[in-house]
């Protein structure tokens, strides 16, 4: 029973990884950069999400949407004033811009907000339904069927739009995306801030069973990078799937280890994969 | 009959589901110029890059004077006596044209001997003028010369030169053939890839034609040109061999 | 005769910054400040072996570093162990550790590579946190203080601590020095300008890096004892942290100047005499922005000028003077 009870809080769970590393997995297969800053757009999306359920009462559920606007307006800005300028500059530049922009975001936060934890109140906090003698977490459950929501939205948005099939585009072949009339700075500029919007929409959903901290970012790194390795960096099925599976391996391993060991599995993993197939297990050869 | 030096047997490479290489076999004796043509995206420098180690094999394998080289690292088959020169160059670019070839040297040598011997090349291949000057600076041609000193200077016994003649004038084309003409006579090996077919077809004793990573017609420049498959290959079917089939190469590079 | 003129400048630099403790007040916090800045720089050259001498970003030294703390303290806390010799068992454990992590990542380029070393270290940080029988786990390790003893690497002055690190500095830049230098130095750049034309060239840069990584690793985890030693105490999440020691140190090389011999001094006794003013003034009210200020001068940094200091005005002396000397 605890075997079936593990599966399903680690899909849950795995989720929302899903969609938190999408937004890490477009921006590396658009843009071809490794945004090492992602986790502290997480942290960004969250604090938007606390202000609207503090000031305006909203369930964090609903902010999330809200997270996703600011996140992508500041993604864009970012992409705009700074990352654009690396685009063709050596890996060591890209790399620490986005360091930089790690440092940046975390300390604003630790300036701005203190260092103190934050977290909402909403009535279904602690309500699970009941089936069959297994527990499924009502705000596991809420988040889950939002990130199932953005998923879709996302999907039809790449499939459909014409800026998304332009994203599409550049992510395959810049070259011949340009050529073919595609503006790939503004492309680029798109395409960044829905990734961190993503993002940070999944930090507005976990926001009922996590509080929120400036360093809430650290927590999220290598979870995320290691959902993105684990499916294949840049594919967005893959970063769902990598998602899922890391949902699950987390609440398996929770069975066997103790918490602070969990990460640890993690990162084993992570390394592992990095090392011996970096274009991501889950991927076709 | 040469003594074949240089062995491949059937090496493929697949790049996702596509045959980059099929199935490619051939020999090459000690002091022969053997010419790699055929349409762009052929095989022609994936085939390089697969004999000196840096495309690994999905199948097949290379024999170097009776050893096995294939799954060595590049820097091994370059000890034991292959290198090649790449196609748009890859020098090292913060570096002077002499140190360039230096680099090359350091597997036998202390620096103070081999900046003589590097010296040499670049005298032999005309670059004894800039040998200071660094290599972001230069032109392309000269660059690739550049490459070819550099790869000379690893001392090999089977060179693959990638379109090293591309971008040059007729007099100065004439002048690397010559040099070409000599390192043969000195008993190296040289595989060429090279869109002038002026310079194929007067150098080389032996053509391999590659087409969509197969191995379509092999044998000397003669014989080559009127092979029905390798004309179709260029001009497609049906197309007769005349000027044509030079020129459309010349449009290539 | 002539060997000494020409690193007559270097020297009487070093001769200089020897003498500084003769001048400011041994006990004061100012030369706490230059001793913690030049064991900064010193930490920083040895990521720029392999950070900017190899290219090999790794975003991941303090587990290097932590090693190094770790293994010399817990040899003199469990076995009575001097840490002179904890010092050099902490840079074998590093190299070890370096040699076996790189055999699966170096075939990483750029951006996953970092991710690997940055994963690494976390790796370093979870251990550490969890075993608790050797580590002392989330409490950290203090090390008792016995009265001056140089044999175990104890002094009460600041100046003697001084002088260890300006010694481990100078030792550390040299083995920079020398690195870059020589067959070693053409292969590094080599390998650094273009990695395939480095190894049909004959260049086993596999071979070469591993090297570089392992030397770093083993200097990193020297430093680290150092740090163990003039702190007193450390604990998991700041010996392993990523900004705080990861991050720092390559950001101090890059700033400086990477992959130049002069630029992790520069860049350290830039940044961290910054950092210190500005906690000082503002460490009460804010503690993040002066790690605020620190990402926003990386990132103008990078904007501005991805070569570091060193390449305005000193570099291009620099740069003269070394294509002269071929």
């Amino acid at each position: 029973m605890s075997f079936i009870q593990s599966l399903i809080d680690g899909i849950l769970i795995g989720g929302v990884y899903g969609i938190i590393a999408t937004g890490l997995s477009l921006v590396f297969g658009v843009l071809g950069l490794v945004n090492f800053a992602h986790a502290e757009f997480l942290m960004v999306g969250m604090y938007v999400a606390w202000f609207a359920w503090h000031y305006l009462g909203l369930d964090p559920i609903l902010a999330a949407p809200l997270s996703f606007a600011v996140v992508f307006l500041l993604g864009y800005a970012v992409q705009r004033h700074l990352l654009d300028r690396v685009m063709k500059a050596s890996p060591t530049a890209q790399i620490f811009l986005t360091v930089g922009l790690l440092i940046v975001l975390e300390n604003a936060a630790l300036v701005i907000f203190g260092s103190g934890f934050r977290s909402v109140n909403v009535p279904y906090q602690v309500e699970s339904f009941r089936l069959a003698g297994l527990f499924v977490s009502a705000p596991y459950l809420y988040a889950f069927g939002a990130t199932l929501v953005v998923n879709l939205a996302l999907w039809l948005f790449l499939e459909r739009s014409w800026i998304g099939r332009g994203i599409r585009a550049v992510a395959q072949d810049p070259m011949a995306a340009i050529l073919s009339g595609v503006d790939s700075k503004r492309t680029y500029r798109i395409a960044f801030g829905l990734g961190v919007g993503l993002t940070a929409f999944g930090g507005g959903v976990i926001l009922p069973y996590i509080t929120v901290s400036p360093t809430v970012g650290g927590q999220f790194v290598v979870l995320m990078f290691t959902v993105v390795v684990l499916g294949g960096l840049g594919s967005i099925l893959g970063a769902l799937a990598g998602g899922l599976a890391v949902g699950i391996i987390q609440s398996f391993s929770a069975l066997f280890f103790p918490i602070s060991l969990q990460n640890l599995v993690l990162f084993i993993i992570f390394i592992g994969v990095l090392a011996f197939r970096p274009q991501g297990l889950l991927k076709g050869a | 009959m040469f003594a074949p030096l240089l062995v491949a047997e059937g090496l493929t490479v697949r790049f996702g589901g596509v045959h980059a290489l099929d199935n490619v076999s051939f020999m090459a004796g000690e002091g022969e110029i053997i010419g790699l043509i055929g349409p762009n995206g052929a095989g022609k420098t994936t085939l390089f890059s697969s004999l000196v180690g840096l495309q690994s094999l999905r199948a097949g394998r290379v024999v170097l004077s009776g050893r096995t080289v294939s799954g060595m690292r590049p820097h091994r088959i370059a000890s034991f006596g292959m290198t090649k020169t790449f196609q748009n160059t890859a020098l090292f670019p913060d570096m002077t044209v002499l140190e360039n070839v230096l680099t090359a040297m350091l597997l036998r040598r202390d620096l103070r001997s081999a900046k003589n011997e590097a010296l040499g090349i670049l005298d032999r291949l005309g670059l004894s003028r800039i040998a200071t000057r660094d290599v972001a600076d230069l032109t392309f041609p000269q660059k690739a010369l550049v490459e070819m000193a550099r790869a000379l200077a690893t001392q090999p016994k089977v060179l693959l030169l990638d379109e090293v003649m591309a971008a040059l004038t007729p007099s100065e084309m004439d002048e690397v053939m010559q040099i070409i003409r000599e390192l043969r006579d000195e008993g190296l090996t040289l595989l060429i890839v090279e869109h002038h077919m002026r310079a194929i077809m007067s150098l080389c004793d032996r053509i391999l034609v590659l087409n969509f990573g197969q191995l379509i017609a092999e044998g000397p420049p003669r014989k080559i040109t009127n092979d029905q498959a390798v004309i179709e290959a260029y001009l497609g079917h049906g197309a007769t061999y005349g000027e044509g089939l030079a020129d459309r190469a010349c449009h290539a590079a | 005769m002539r060997i000494v003129y020409r690193y007559l400048p270097t020297l009487s630099l070093i001769a200089m910054a020897a003498c500084l403790p003769l001048v400011l007040n041994p006990r004061g916090n100012a030369l706490r400040v230059a001793a913690t800045a030049l064991l900064f720089a010193a930490v920083a050259q040895a990521w720029n072996i392999v950070g900017g001498l190899a290219s090999q970003i790794s975003l991941g030294h303090a587990a290097f570093f932590g090693i190094g703390a770790y293994t010399s303290t817990i040899l003199y806390l469990q076995y009575s162990l001097s840490p002179w010799v904890g010092m050099v068992a902490g840079a074998l454990l590093a190299i070890l550790a370096a040699g076996l992590l790189s055999v699966p990542t170096f075939s990483l380029k750029g951006h996953y590579f970092a991710l690997a070393t940055l994963a690494f270290a976390e790796v370093m940080r979870v251990i550490a946190n969890s075993w608790v029988s050797l580590t002392g786990g989330p409490v950290g390790l203090t090390i008792p203080f016995g009265g001056s003893n140089p044999l175990l690497f104890q002094f009460r002055s600041t100046a003697a601590y001084y002088w260890v690190i300006l010694t481990v500095l100078v030792a550390i830049c040299s083995v920079f020095y020398f690195m870059s230098r020589g067959k070693m130095g053409y292969r590094l750049r080599a390998i650094r300008e273009n990695e395939d034309a480095a190894e049909v060239s004959g260049i086993d840069t596999f071979r070469v890096k591993l090297w570089s990584a392992m030397i770093s690793a083993g200097l990193t985890a020297c430093c680290g004892t150092v740090f163990a030693q003039f702190t007193f105490f450390f604990d998991p999440d700041s010996i392993f942290h990523m900004s705080g020691i990861s991050i720092r140190m390559a950001m101090i090389a890059i700033i400086g100047g990477i992959g130049t011999l002069s630029g992790p001094v520069i860049g350290a006794l830039f940044l961290i005499p910054l950092e210190e003013i500005s906690t000082a003034f503002l460490s009460s009210s804010a503690a993040g922005v002066a790690q605020l200020v620190f990402g926003l001068i990386l990132i103008v940094a990078i904007l501005i000028q991805p070569q570091g200091i060193v390449a305005t005005w000193p570099g291009l002396m620099q740069r003269i003077h070394f294509r002269r000397s071929h």
